[in-house]
């Protein structure tokens, strides 16, 4: 068995807020190979965002606060790791994108100083100049599809006119590396924007921008955290294309998540579906789409409208996610399930065992009664 | 001979186009400055009066300094000694005493010239220091702000001295601070600078506040740059364009605070020359020879004013939206001659 990139078992996080205690996640469980794109979907207030920052322990505490669980990276428990030693285990180890891309970028820099610096993070861990949590690895190969024009950069009119003899040289020094991450997500002429500010980029140029800070520190998990929500739909398709070459190319480690169903089918290896902060399925993304096996995620997928076609209202699950401050006891699906017995009043549900009734034990679901959910009108 | 050499070099090669092209190249460097200024005629009525009343204050008092050492003895830029006392006394203004003098024979011209480098080093210096500490300590009380840590205890040391400060109004503690000290220059000075910092720690907590969840600063973080670095490069470098504004605008208010400390008599002595000293030693001549008291006040004006609207404007300046046109004219003026060497190549 391969030994896994990223492993959270039991994770549970809460938030300490004014109102009471919010269970943002109960008892969530997520594996993720080497390699392999691994899809969180769930709605708005489901857990999703605090579990992508959960992993690099970038959740502000307080308020929120783990309360137990387990997140191995490479190995390495991260919820032991001490404060000091986890900016070594951002970056080159875990690399994210955010959901709106003109928020992430600092908006006093131009677009190299904000590459540069991802990409000095990663040269100076690389040389042993700064302290490392790991060995520099070179598991992929990044350059692999890219053309590289070498030097001309320098060229460009306010790049060899800057002040500053200090300044020129850090440039002239992380330049190619800034130039080869911008061609990477497709950024035909990056000498020319090198000296824009965010602002004066586009929505989709900016997401670009912030892949290839992501990417430029080459980390062995990258966590994408609705990366496309904020984009208008032509520019989310471009993203998404680029996204799913990428993958290829760099063969990295992703968690996606997002709360499009569409996207995480498209992206995804494997996908976990979030409920009220519980992971309620989990599974290869064909399988868990085609047959899922809890209520709400077969309840979710009929409520996706159909394309080109118009049978009257769509529908839609009754109901309303409950409040995270006030998820209900038992299997926190027990109020909207058209499957609930006295039990699941209770019992919490099962976390999440291999499906029966089928033969695949990849396949997880949180609910008793997954066989009867094939079934289910 | 000469000739052919030229052209076989071509005109780029003089160092008289050499030195064009620097110029050009600086004067790109200031576009946004100067697309400012254009377009804003308050700021520009404010840079040029903060350009000519630090040039002049430069003078001052440094061509005495530098003259007694050249020549062997100072040579005053004021029309006359700015404390020597001259048979001339309480005259209007006229040509020869530009704005008159008081009852002692004082040139009030040269008396407020010899005035404006103490005050303008005043306000500088001064606001300057508030900036610094005041800048340094609310760095640290917001960033470091968690509870139950040894940063949040530090913070929290520094906003509940901070707090002692502000319960009193400045000016009164200021006051309160002079008077105990006994009048004198230094004194007056001391005052005003134990009482002006815990602004700058307000304004710039509630900045790093605000700042530090933005983000583009969890962005860094999760990018693995180090929290001291976050601190100063993505979070100081943010609040630079607020703080810079604050402190030009601050100026003004130092120097009249400052005056105010003279006009009531606790501050700067009288042989001094200092503006809030003059508005209070001739105070009393105000009906009957208005120029003594009126050229003071109006310099203290005028300087304040200029501070005012120059820092109106720098927020402008500074902002890196308006730095759009430097970028583009740059791409349009010199992308094409690379355009035609590429090709060559």
């Amino acid at each position: 068995m391969v030994e896994p990139v990223l492993d959270v078992q039991d994770l549970s996080v809460e938030y300490e807020a004014g109102a009471g205690t919010f269970h943002a996640l109960t008892g969530v469980s997520v594996r993720l190979d080497p390699g392999r794109v691994v899809g969180i979907v769930g709605e708005t207030g489901s857990g999703k965002s605090t579990l992508a920052h959960a992993i690099p322990r970038l959740l502000p505490e307080p308020p929120a606060r783990i309360v137990s669980g387990k997140i191995s990276f490479r190995g390495v428990d991260v919820l032991d790791l001490p404060k000091w030693k986890l900016p070594l285990l951002r970056g080159t180890g875990i690399g994210m994108i955010f959901q709106e891309p003109i928020n992430s970028l600092n908006p006093a820099y131009r677009i190299f100083d904000q590459v540069a610096e991802a990409v000095a993070v990663r040269k100076l861990r690389d040389a042993g100049e700064s302290p490392t949590l790991f060995p520099a690895p070179e598991p992929h190969d990044y350059s692999k599809g890219m053309v590289v024009k070498s030097g001309e950069a320098l060229l460009h009119p306010i790049a060899t006119k800057l002040p500053g003899r200090r300044r020129r040289a850090r440039r002239e020094a992380l330049m190619q590396d800034v130039l080869d991450y911008l061609r990477l997500v497709r950024i035909n002429d990056p000498e020319t924007i090198l000296d824009l500010y965010p602002h004066e980029l586009s929505g989709g140029m900016r997401q670009r921008i912030m892949i290839a800070m992501a990417l430029s520190a080459k980390p062995s998990l990258l966590i994408a955290d609705e990366p496309t929500s904020a984009l208008d739909i032509t520019i989310q398709a471009q993203v998404l294309t680029l996204m799913k070459e990428l993958m290829e190319e760099v063969q990295t480690s992703i968690l996606f998540i997002s709360h499009d169903l569409g996207i995480i089918a498209e992206m995804a290896d494997e996908v976990g579906v979030l409920y009220a902060g519980h992971l309620v399925e989990f599974g290869p993304v064909e399988e868990v789409f085609a047959n899922p096996r809890h209520p709400y995620t077969k309840l979710l997928l009929r409520s996706v409208p159909a394309q080109y076609k118009d049978d009257g209202p769509l529908p839609a699950l009754s109901g309303s996610v409950p409040s995270l401050a006030n998820v209900p006891p038992g299997c926190p699906f027990h109020p909207r399930c058209p499957l609930m017995r006295d039990a699941c009043k209770t019992n919490p549900g099962p976390l999440l065992e291999p499906v029966k009734g089928i033969s695949a034990r990849t396949h997880l679901s949180a609910c008793y009664y997954s066989d009867e959910v094939a079934r289910m009108a | 001979m000469a000739s052919a050499t030229d052209s076989e070099l071509g005109v780029d090669a003089t160092p008289w186009t050499l030195l064009r092209g620097k110029a050009s190249h600086l004067r790109e460097i200031l576009r946004p400055f100067i697309r400012v200024l254009r377009a804003n005629p308050l700021t520009l009525i404010g840079f040029i009066l903060v350009v000519i009343i630090s040039t002049t204050a430069l003078l001052v008092a440094i061509v005495p300094v530098i003259s007694q050492v050249v020549l062997g003895h100072p040579v005053l830029l004021t029309p006359y000694d700015p404390n020597g006392i001259s048979t001339d006394y309480s005259q209007a203004p006229s040509l020869k005493h530009l704005l008159g003098t008081d009852k002692l024979g004082l040139d009030i011209f040269s008396r407020v010239l010899a005035a404006l480098p103490l005050d303008l080093a005043i306000g500088v210096g001064i606001a300057g220091f508030a900036l610094l500490l005041g800048g340094g300590l609310g760095l640290v009380a917001g960033y470091w702000d968690k509870p139950r840590t040894l940063g949040g205890v530090i913070s929290a040391v520094i906003l509940r001295v901070t707090d002692v400060f502000l319960a009193f109004p400045s000016l009164v503690l200021a006051l309160a601070i002079a008077a105990s000290l006994g009048r004198g220059t230094g004194p007056s000075i001391l005052a005003v600078l134990l009482t002006w910092w815990p602004y700058y720690v307000r304004l710039t907590r509630g900045e790093v506040l605000a700042v530090k969840h933005r983000p583009y600063v969890v962005a860094a973080r999760a990018a693995g740059v180090s929290e001291v670095r976050i601190l100063f490069r993505h979070v100081l470098r943010n609040l630079i364009e607020p703080l810079l504004v604050y402190y030009t605008l601050d100026i003004g208010t130092v120097i009249i605070t400052f005056s105010t400390i003279s006009f009531v008599g606790i501050g700067v002595p009288l042989d001094v020359s200092e503006w809030g000293t003059m508005v209070e030693a001739y105070e009393q001549l105000l009906l009957t020879h208005p120029w003594t008291v009126l050229a003071p006040g109006a310099a203290i004006f005028i300087t304040v004013l200029a501070f005012s609207l120059f820092g109106d404007g720098l927020r402008d300046i500074l902002d890196p939206r308006s730095r759009r046109t430097l970028v583009q004219a740059v791409a349009a003026t010199t992308l094409p001659g690379q355009v035609a060497g590429a090709a060559e190549a």
